[in-house]
């Protein structure tokens, strides 16, 4: 409805004066002969010589205000009309219309209240004010019934029809909507929007601002330049789901900085830390601007950009400052690069790239379906190759390592699913997409299961780290987490006592072997 | 363990076929409930995994020395992954007749409302023996992570035992704090937010409260929203954008968010909230103002000078799913409570079921019935709306067990869960001052919009009776919205 309040005003607009013109029309109707040609006035001001007529509100809304003097019949039309007297067989005289003078007529509206019921605000067309004033105080009798809008005026609603239910929404962190209500929800609680400063932008989110005409608010230059906060922690954030692959599939160095600049930061938001030692690990071993940007590209649906994703950020890796650059400069760097933007309302950089950039997701959930992540995960796994260190991998894992205990005990139990490695790797994967979730409940398990089976504080023992750092007390949580996913046959209820020694070194085994894998 | 029934959708023949007792089969079996149950060690057969079980390691559920023999360490491991059962079980001996009594009776699809009211009546009944069988029964058949049978058993099992043992105030507090530990504003954000758009279950009280409120504003200058919800303030973002976009002069906000939680875990995601909301009301352009009231106990003795209210503005109250935690006795007082502040409008969302348990004997099976229903329905709903496996559907899940644990387990006088039904909630209202306002056309109508959106199987229903409106789930009404002013 909103829209169309623009449009109408826009063109009520063209016909009305927003000041009072000469004096003209203050004292009433006048009727002059103007030349025939027909000419638009200005919008704003009506003709001063115009005729001011005013219409009865029946009048306005009737639908046949064309009537055959003769028989008092109805036409929408003039044209119609005409056709209809000639059928009188009139004579001659009579035949003419009265209107050899064509007079410019304007029109008000007879609602007291209205602005355009001053004759210095008329409208200049008929079908105009009978719009203007069916929209503003008439009733509205059309409906749309996919979002419930209402209007007055049918054109309106058809024109309406015509687009409702084929916009889509685009967030800044590059999230599809196709209902507005979950877009708006999401976009106030959207990493993305945390990350602005308080900035004026210029408008690119797409219904916000259109609705806005007296509030200045423009688009989020989304993040862009000012981040001065440090780096995030190699910590990927769930909640983000940034088609990074587009933007950073550009070539040009500055705006991949820029964007990449804006996928960190679209990730700042510090997640506990997370077991998805694998990204973390990534980000601690590349520069962490495109860390943030791989985790935040293993959360995104579509696969088959996954490789094209790592393969870019290499690629603009190189086009970075080199990793040494610390932190401070490099957003420095970028608000350097983008500082002149910052008062401007000329279109940011970034955001025009992005949006231009972005592959549509074809999903609003933020959440995509475990078996796509995990397929993601194995394909990402593979590409990271040259990125990964083991050693970085295994400094991740010792730390990740401190804060589950209880590890040597389950082992003994049997509780790690050692039995078979193929699924085991595969859940950690499952486990480390699932994100927090699965390492609370994992640790917390584990904590569980160790405080009853144990009566004591066992010792933990880094040499049972498996090689995600995730430990075997996450394992205990992966069976009940299998469980979850449902995938899992893994038939831990089975598995025999094992002395603790062997069952320690099999995991180490295990995740010895999983290496190459990983890599 | 032995298993004397396997449970499970796809293996209906087995359910008889396994009843006879057998010696040491070997437990192959690798069905998740049961699998997942043996995971757990006896103790953490009533609890949830993110119990923190320190502080009620004291409570050994089903092997306390007076109904079976005492258990050693090594039987704890034998339990966990013997594959032969522990032959001290002297439950296998008097389980027979329950067993038998139901092997043949229970219907696949609602076991566990059966065997919970027998398990009740016998609670009721104090009837020891054979609440003990059906316990142990129960027991083997339940787990978080199954049917929905196993899963409404798992946490109904778990709050009856607590009521048995008098341990539910404990018991709900270890549950609560041991999920606001881990409680963070992206887990919250994360999950409100995958739930509204799987299901309209909270987002129809936000909309037809919004548009009640909008109504009431129609024309005010200077707002101030008071919100006890459970909602995180998302529905506050729509209002936010329906403020900015529909009135020609934007009028000026204040929110003030009072929550009742009182854990920790609330404050820091409270404020990351607060944030969040104070940028987005920029963007959309709307002058706003939020305040965070963190109220700890009961509402009714909430102090409304933190409110801290102005006389030249336009107050809207919204209790969206908070009224339930206020205790019976208190509810009136609160209600008038809230009259003397003169609010423009006053929004209720509640959830439709009538949970007074009372404290035993008849009032309490009938309120165990209803619980029943109520978290059944509940759960459905879930079921329904969320992909097979999703973690925000298991966190809404035990959100709702520990719900079960605090009407079931817990002492009236400190229950916070204990619904109301529309009409009752309607009686209080009229009796505390306040009139109905009806939703607007426009109202309804944005909400059947709404509707519309999501899977089928939703409707909304007026009634004529009464205020409000009904979010109907295949003809049962689940949650009601209504709006209300001073009379």
């Amino acid at each position: 409805m909103v829209d169309f309040e623009n449009s109408s005003s826009a063109m009520a607009v063209s016909a009305t004066s927003t000041e009072c013109s000469s004096g003209g029309n203050q004292q009433g109707p006048r009727a002059e002969i103007q030349p025939m040609k027909k000419k638009r006035n200005l919008p704003g001001m009506p003709d001063p010589d115009a005729e001011v007529i005013a219409l009865s509100p029946t009048t306005l809304l009737a639908t046949n205000r064309f009537v055959c003097e003769i028989c008092n019949k109805g036409f929408q039309r003039d044209q119609n009309l005409q056709l209809h007297r000639r059928g009188h067989n009139l004579p001659w005289k009579l035949k003419q219309r009265d209107g050899k003078e064509i007079r410019k007529r304007v029109y008000v509206c007879p609602e007291k209240t209205c602005v355009h019921h001053d004759p210095s605000r008329a409208l200049g067309d008929l079908t105009g004010i009978k719009k203007h004033f069916s929209r503003k105080h008439g009733e509205k009798k059309w409906k749309c019934e996919r979002c419930s809008k209402k209007y007055a005026v049918q054109s309106d609603w058809k024109a309406h029809m015509k687009t409702c239910g084929t916009k889509e929404y685009r967030c800044d962190c590059g999230t599809l909507f196709s209902r507005r209500d979950s877009f708006i929800t999401h976009r106030a609680f959207c990493d993305a929007l945390a990350q602005e400063s308080a900035r004026s932008h210029t408008q690119n989110v797409p219904n916000i601002n259109s609705d806005h005409q007296t509030h200045v608010v423009e688009a989020e230059k989304v993040d862009a330049a000012v981040v001065i906060s440090p780096p995030p922690p190699l910590t990927p954030s769930t909640g983000v789901l940034s088609p990074v692959q587009s933007v950073l599939s550009s070539d040009l160095p500055e705006k991949a900085m820029g964007m990449i600049q804006h996928q960190k930061v679209a990730v700042v938001e510090t997640e506990p830390p997370a077991e998805t030692c694998l990204p973390s690990a990534t980000a601690s071993a590349t520069t962490t601007v495109s860390g943030g940007s791989t985790t935040s590209g293993n959360n995104n649906n579509n696969p088959t950009n996954s490789t094209g994703v790592f393969a870019s950020i290499f690629a603009s890796s190189s086009l970075l400052p080199s990793s040494q650059l610390s932190p401070a400069t490099y957003s420095n760097l970028i608000c350097d690069v983008t500082g002149a933007d910052r008062n401007t309302t000329v279109e940011p950089m970034s955001l025009s790239l992005s949006s231009s950039l972005y592959h549509s997701s074809t999903t609003p959930s933020l959440f995509p379906p475990p078996d796509q992540t995990l397929q993601h995960h194995r394909q990402y796994v593979h590409t990271q190759q040259p990125a990964l260190s083991a050693t970085a991998l295994l400094q991740k894992a010792a730390q990740m390592g401190a804060t589950s205990s209880n590890t040597s005990f389950l082992h003994a139990l049997g509780l790690a699913p050692t039995t078979s490695p193929a699924p085991a790797s595969t859940d950690h994967y499952q486990e480390a997409s699932m994100g927090q979730w699965s390492n609370v409940q994992a640790k917390q398990e584990s904590n569980c299961i160790s405080d009853h089976l144990l009566m004591g504080p066992p010792a933990p023992s880094p040499t049972t780290l498996d090689f995600l750092g995730l430990g075997t007390g996450s394992s205990s949580g992966y069976s009940a987490f299998l469980n979850t996913i449902g995938g899992s046959r893994l038939n831990v209820a089975g598995v025999q006592f094992e002395g603790v020694n062997t069952g320690r070194d099999k995991d180490w085994d295990d995740s010895i072997d999983k290496k190459p894998r990983l890599l | 363990m032995d298993t004397m029934f396997t449970l499970n959708q796809c293996h209906h023949q087995s359910f008889n076929s396994t009843i006879t007792t057998s010696g040491s089969s070997s437990r192959s079996s690798t069905e998740h409930h049961t699998t997942h149950h043996h995971h757990q060690p006896p103790q953490q057969c009533f609890f949830m995994e993110e119990d923190n079980l320190s502080s009620s390691s004291s409570i050994h559920p089903y092997y306390s020395p007076n109904q079976f023999p005492s258990h050693d360490n090594n039987n704890f491991h034998h339990h966990l992954i013997s594959t032969s059962p522990p032959p001290q079980l002297k439950s296998h001996a008097f389980s027979q007749d329950v067993v038998r009594e139901f092997s043949d009776s229970l219907s696949p699809n609602c076991w566990s409302r059966e065997l919970l009211s027998e398990a009740a009546r016998a609670l009721a009944d104090n009837n020891s023996s054979r609440l003990q069988q059906l316990m142990w029964m129960l027991n083997e058949l339940s787990s978080p992570y199954g049917e929905i049978d196993s899963k409404l058993s798992f946490y109904f099992l778990q709050a009856l035992f607590a009521r048995m043992t008098e341990s539910g105030n404990s018991t709900y507090r270890t549950l609560s704090s041991a999920s606001a530990k881990t409680c963070t504003f992206e887990s919250t954000r994360n999950l409100l937010l995958k739930f509204q758009e799987v299901s309209p279950w909270t987002t129809f009280g936000h909309v037809a409260s919004n548009s009640a409120i909008m109504d009431a504003f129609n024309g005010e200058t200077k707002l101030h929203i008071v919100d006890f919800s459970n909602t995180y303030c998302t529905q506050w973002p729509n209002l936010l954008e329906a403020i900015a976009t529909r009135t020609d002069d934007t009028p000026h906000l204040r929110l003030t968010v009072v929550t009742t939680t009182g854990s920790n875990g609330t404050e820091t995601v409270m404020q990351e909230i607060g944030n969040r909301m104070e940028k987005f009301a920029r963007l959309m352009g709307v002058p706003f103002k939020f305040h965070v009231v963190h109220h700890s106990g009961d509402l009714s003795y909430f102090n409304l000078n933190q409110l801290d209210t102005k006389t030249d503005e336009c107050i809207a109250i919204n209790f969206n799913g908070t009224l339930r935690s206020v205790s019976y006795d208190r509810r009136d007082y609160l209600l008038s409570m809230f009259r003397n502040i003169n609010p423009k409008v006053l929004t209720i969302v509640e959830e439709e079921a009538d949970m007074d348990v009372g404290t035993d004997g008849v009032k309490f099976l009938k309120g165990f019935e209803e619980c029943l229903r109520w978290f059944r329905v509940y759960f459905e709903a879930l079921d329904d709306s969320f992909p097979k496996t999703s973690n925000e559907r298991l966190m809404l899940e035990r959100e709702a067990g520990r719900a079960v644990m605090d009407v079931v387990g817990r002492r009236p006088e400190c229950s916070v869960e204990r619904r109301e039904t529309a009409e009752r909630w309607w009686r209080r209202m009229r009796g505390s001052g306040f009139d109905g306002v009806v939703i607007s056309e426009e109202g309804c109508d944005d909400v059947r919009a709404l509707l519309r959106r999501y899977k089928e199987g939703w409707s909304v229903l007026q009634p004529e009776m009464g205020a409000g409106i009904f979010l109907m789930r295949r003809d049962t009404p689940v949650v009601w919205a209504s709006a209300w002013k001073p009379v």
